[in-house]
């Protein structure tokens, strides 16, 4: 199935797109041939406990779920399968946490941490890595950004042969437009934030950008 | 290394007012003829009543000409030096009516930190309530500065 690891609602500070607004687009991408089975909402430095959008899923038949988007010293990360004990451990508004206690803290809430665009200049993990960082826990990297400048996904390759990391795709949408423009395909089905966890733990996924599911699509 | 953000929390809890503003006909034809607004709710009685309003309304972002006349205070936010103006959002939320008064009043609301690119920035986030002369809300107008390390 092909989800969209990265998007943002109007619950993060920077985006004007609304839940409803992704599932139409969602319905209209599909209309044109594409699948997408379905997004995260990764809002930023935050974790909507109080939004439930398991109706409009429902309704839709376009699946839901929620994480995270933190800041931390080492650039942004994405965090699925967030609990309340998780955001208990970590200070989700710190911009300045270490990424490496985020990455633990989250396996011991059996959630999961990875790098968003870590190719982006200037705040991606590559730079740290440049600058002599190390991050052991890392396996997992988002290799395919929507919202990245010319040659940031490249890096984010780089540095995925160079360390051995497997990649996912997201759109990082702040536009309903921009919704699924990359994905990550994966071989399981996954109807909850655990069983996504659970899958990016399998390895058994692939970045995907939108044009690719068309085949699919049409097989 | 968590990052405090240190400035005066109290002011979560003060509010800072302004007006009240009188709202005339004339006023929302100037703002009409500034913005290129020609809808009949907005330029006559006649086309508002047209439309089921009471009588001509003010343009939805008329609000945010008054945001300015509140005096806001210092937060004393130790971060940067630079302050730049990042943002408004105006939600309308009851016409306003030529003939009314509006009186605005102003919270902070938010002081967070984000990083891009472009390093680490904090944004402050004033809330601005308007009232019309009945105490009903009028609209809410959000305005968002950063500041840059």
């Amino acid at each position: 199935m092909f989800l969209d690891l990265h998007s943002h609602s109007v619950s993060s500070d920077d985006s004007r797109a609304t839940v409803e607004q992704y599932v139409k687009w969602v319905q209209v991408l599909r209309k044109k041939g594409y699948t997408v089975d379905g997004m995260v909402l990764t809002e930023h430095r935050k974790f909507d406990f109080d939004k439930d959008y398991s109706e409009l899923a429902a309704q839709s038949g376009v699946l839901i779920l929620k994480g995270s988007e933190l800041d931390t010293r080492y650039g942004h990360f994405l965090v699925y399968g967030v609990s309340e004990g998780l955001t208990r451990d970590i200070d989700f508004s710190d911009v300045r946490m270490d990424a490496r206690e985020l990455m633990q803290a989250a396996r011991q809430h059996d959630a999961i941490a990875i790098p968003a665009h870590p190719g982006r200049f200037g705040i991606g993990l590559t730079e740290y890595i440049q600058q002599g960082e190390t991050f052991p826990g890392v396996h997992t990297v988002e290799i395919l950004n929507g919202g990245g400048r010319a040659g940031e996904n490249e890096r984010a390759e780089e540095l995925c042969e160079k360390f051995g990391y497997l990649g996912i795709g997201g759109s990082d949408a702040h536009l309903t437009s921009h919704l699924a423009a990359c994905m990550t395909e994966f071989r399981a089905t996954i109807t909850s934030e655990s069983q996504l966890v659970d899958a990016l733990l399998s390895r058994e996924f692939q970045p995907v950008r939108l044009e690719e599911t068309a085949k699919v699509a049409y097989a | 290394m968590t990052m405090q953000l240190n400035y005066d929390r109290s002011l979560h809890e003060k509010e800072h007012r302004a007006g009240p503003f009188e709202i005339t006909a004339e006023m929302i034809r100037s703002v009409n003829a500034s913005l290129g607004e020609t809808g009949p709710a907005f330029i006559s009685d006649e086309g508002a009543k047209s439309e089921g309003f009471k009588g001509m309304i003010a343009p939805p972002t008329l609000c945010s000409i008054f945001v300015r006349e509140v005096q806001l205070p210092d937060i004393g936010l130790d971060f940067g030096k630079v302050q730049m103006h990042a943002g408004q959002r105006v939600q309308p939320i009851a016409p306003i009516y030529a003939g009314d008064t509006i009186s605005a009043s102003s919270h902070l609301k938010d002081v967070y930190a984000k990083t891009g690119r472009s390093g680490t920035m904090v944004f402050v986030v004033w809330e601005t309530t308007f009232r019309n002369q009945d105490g009903e809300v009028v609209a809410e107008v959000q305005e968002s500065f950063a500041r840059r390390e």
